[in-house]
């Protein structure tokens, strides 16, 4: 397999809590994740499970509190988020935003959004940087007449173009989509997954992708991590991950998608991140499977079954 | 056969809904056919824009002030609530026609606990007279209590006094229908309850208002661009593009034998358990611009493949009391027979 690109290691992200001293938030905990050149990798769990904080570390918006992040052999970790705005890698990790309504500057015409990111970060200036911007535009098959206009002039399916050419006019080689065809309609989402599926052929780009639509997730990813509560449950190719889940949290998620059938209904509240127990399965309390074990001992991710790389955080998986 | 049917319990006949706005006049809905019978969920799909929420706003009296019925009629257990004065229409909000909205957090009172929101409905609807107000006090409390026991919100006493704030959107959506659900109204509209939730929530949720509705026997429209959603639980879908229904069948009929161009576009475009990202078929084109005057009189017509000239000046029309009704010139497949959609009970 071809070399890793973006290497995590045990990376951990804790909040202290207002009002309580001593209280930490284990957003994301000992987080380890590979991603490859060329490939596309998912991010899949429940709202609150860690997710965006953990897109907001590789993306160097936030400082972990532990761990690497090794980028092209580089650990990015050591490097404060304040300045990363300004250095090379910046270029090399780019990200494409939820709603491409509130992440577009109302006040900047589309040529102007993709722009920018040119001056920070390139040394193309003037009529250079006007011929990238064309070219990415045409990239992501967004008309040039509609370069001099407002967000309120395009719609959901132009605005999301605007987004993704932003991300590529630096030509970044790991892109971060966070639901980046939440907002839109199913017809304008088919668009827009097919164009990032053409554009990672071309254009040779990794993609982190985090959606909550599992179904969007099995089209356009080679691999899938589950997180859940922080940790990393499941990890696994993702046609073997959706056809036969190991964790029974994932095996809860895959079920629940809707026109497929009996679901796995969980019970009960999700456990409280802030100061966890290490020696609990994050899961117990939650799992149709728990015993008193789980209560004891936390399961590590480890290798199961004998096939391919299938990591599963559990002491009843197979 | 249809005579054995009970009537409908919502009748909407040819109805027809304008904004008039400062950049010309926006057809928001025109010539609008539904009908809905005790116990029947039904589900209203199409993209945005489509005119789904605002056919429902319409249903409750509340509607943008830019609002104007053109035509028609919306019959609720023998009123049209279409011309109903405001007063009435107050009176039948919330205990005979309730609605869950889209967002719960934005659509409860923040700075109001949960239970007393729960209360303000039961006061508004209760028979104030029958009982000393101490007593109500206490009985309206109890019933708080148990609106949030019957949506599966655990510990309920201690939990009526939470802001919503407190609570996670799952438990928040559970109290919008605790709201919606406290005076049993016989009409629920939910408008796209589970759109912000996860999965495993939105299965939670969907679970509890279908099965509180078999229970109640109560008639639900259910709007969602979800079509894979409404699959799963509704008995019959009614697909909207731009302002028309175009297609109404039972969910079975629906799936496996699409009659109108859109439907099976819509179907084509949704990712699937089993579908390839090749195998996604957009729908062409956009939504057209409904305050154009020259729109073609199949609003589709435009973005259609099967089109001809009669699609432009002639408008085909549902017929919201046959099974399964396509509002085409050129539908998809044949005519299969279908089995008279038959609530479930029970």
């Amino acid at each position: 397999m071809a070399e890793p690109l973006l290497q995590v290691e045990r990376l951990h992200k804790r909040f202290p809590v207002a009002g309580k001293k001593g209280a930490l938030l284990h957003a994301v905990d000992d987080v380890s994740l590979t991603i490859h050149a060329g490939e596309s990798v998912g991010l899949v769990g429940e709202s609150g499970c860690g997710k965006s904080t953990l897109v907001r570390l590789l993306a160097r918006l936030l400082d972990p509190t532990e761990g690497r992040i090794v980028f092209d052999g580089q650990d990015l970790a050591a490097l404060p988020a304040a300045g990363f705005a300004r250095l090379p890698q910046r270029a090399a990790i780019q990200m494409v935003f939820q709603d491409p309504t509130d992440s577009l500057n109302p006040r900047f015409t589309a040529r102007e959004t993709i722009r920018e990111p040119l001056h920070l970060l390139t040394p193309l200036r003037g009529a250079q940087a006007d011929a990238r911007v064309d070219e990415v535009a045409m990239q992501v098959g967004l008309p040039l007449a509609l370069l001099q206009r407002f967000p309120h002039q395009l719609s959901g399916g132009q605005k999301a173009r605007v987004g993704i050419a932003r991300a590529l006019g630096v030509s970044p080689r790991l892109l971060i989509l966070d639901e980046p065809t939440a907002a839109l309609d199913v017809s304008v989402q088919a668009v827009v997954l097919q164009l990032l599926q053409r554009l990672r052929s071309e254009l040779r780009l990794s993609y982190l992708f985090v959606s909550h639509d599992l179904n969007v997730v099995r089209l356009l990813t080679d691999r899938v991590a589950v997180m859940y509560l922080g940790k990393l449950v499941e990890q696994s190719e993702s046609e073997a991950l959706f056809r036969a889940p190991r964790h029974p949290y994932t095996q809860a998620l895959v079920s629940s998608i809707p026109g497929q059938g009996p679901r796995i209904r969980l019970v009960g509240e999700v456990a409280s991140p802030v100061n966890p127990s290490p020696h609990v399965c994050r899961f117990h309390g939650r799992c149709p499977q728990g015993e008193d074990r789980c209560g004891r001992e936390a399961p590590l991710l480890q290798q199961r079954g004998l096939q391919g790389a299938h990591l599963v955080a559990c002491h009843f998986a197979s | 056969m249809s005579t054995t049917l009970q009537p409908p319990l919502l009748d909407v006949r040819d109805f027809s809904l304008e904004f008039r706005t400062r950049s010309g006049t926006v057809r928001a809905l025109e010539a609008i056919n539904l009908q809905l019978r005790k116990g029947e969920i039904v589900g209203l799909v199409g993209e945005s824009g489509s005119g789904k929420s605002v056919l429902s706003y319409a249903m409750l009296g509340i509607s943008d002030r830019a609002a104007k019925v053109t035509s028609g009629s919306a019959v609720f257990g023998g009123m049209d609530l279409l011309q109903a004065d405001e007063p009435t229409l107050a009176t039948l909000r919330g205990r005979e026609i309730s609605m869950i909205f889209q967002s719960p957090r934005t659509a409860l009172n923040p700075i109001r606990p949960v239970g007393r929101q729960i209360q303000d409905v039961l006061r508004r609807h209760a028979a104030v007279s029958s009982a000393a107000s101490a007593d109500l006090g206490r009985n309206l409390r109890e019933r708080a209590v148990q609106a949030l026991r019957e949506v599966a919100i655990a510990d309920p006493e201690s939990r009526i006094n939470a802001y919503p704030f407190e609570m996670s959107g799952g438990m928040c959506q559970r109290v919008m229908i605790a709201l919606a659900l406290a005076c049993r109204p016989s009409l629920l509209v939910a408008d796209e309850p589970t759109t912000g939730l996860d999965v495993t929530t939105q299965a939670a949720v969907m679970d509890l208002i279908t099965a509180l509705a078999r229970e109640r026997q109560m008639a639900t429209l259910f709007i969602t661009h979800d079509l894979a959603l409404a699959a799963d639980y509704c008995d019959r879908i009614v697909v909207m593009h731009a302002g028309h229904a175009v297609e109404s069948a039972p969910k079975g009929a629906l799936f496996a034998n699409p009659r109108h161009p859109y439907t099976a576009r819509l179907m084509t475009s949704t990712p699937g358990p089993s579908s390839r990202i090749d195998g996604l078929v957009p729908v062409p084109g956009n939504l057209p611009d409904l305050r154009r005057a020259d729109l073609p009189a199949c609003r589709f017509a435009e973005r259609c493949d099967r089109v001809s000239d009669r699609c432009l000046g002639e408008r085909p029309l549902l017929d919201a009391a046959a099974p399964h009704s396509v509002a085409c010139w050129h539908p998809l497949g044949q005519p299969q027979p279908v089995a008279t959609p038959e609530p479930v009970h029970g």
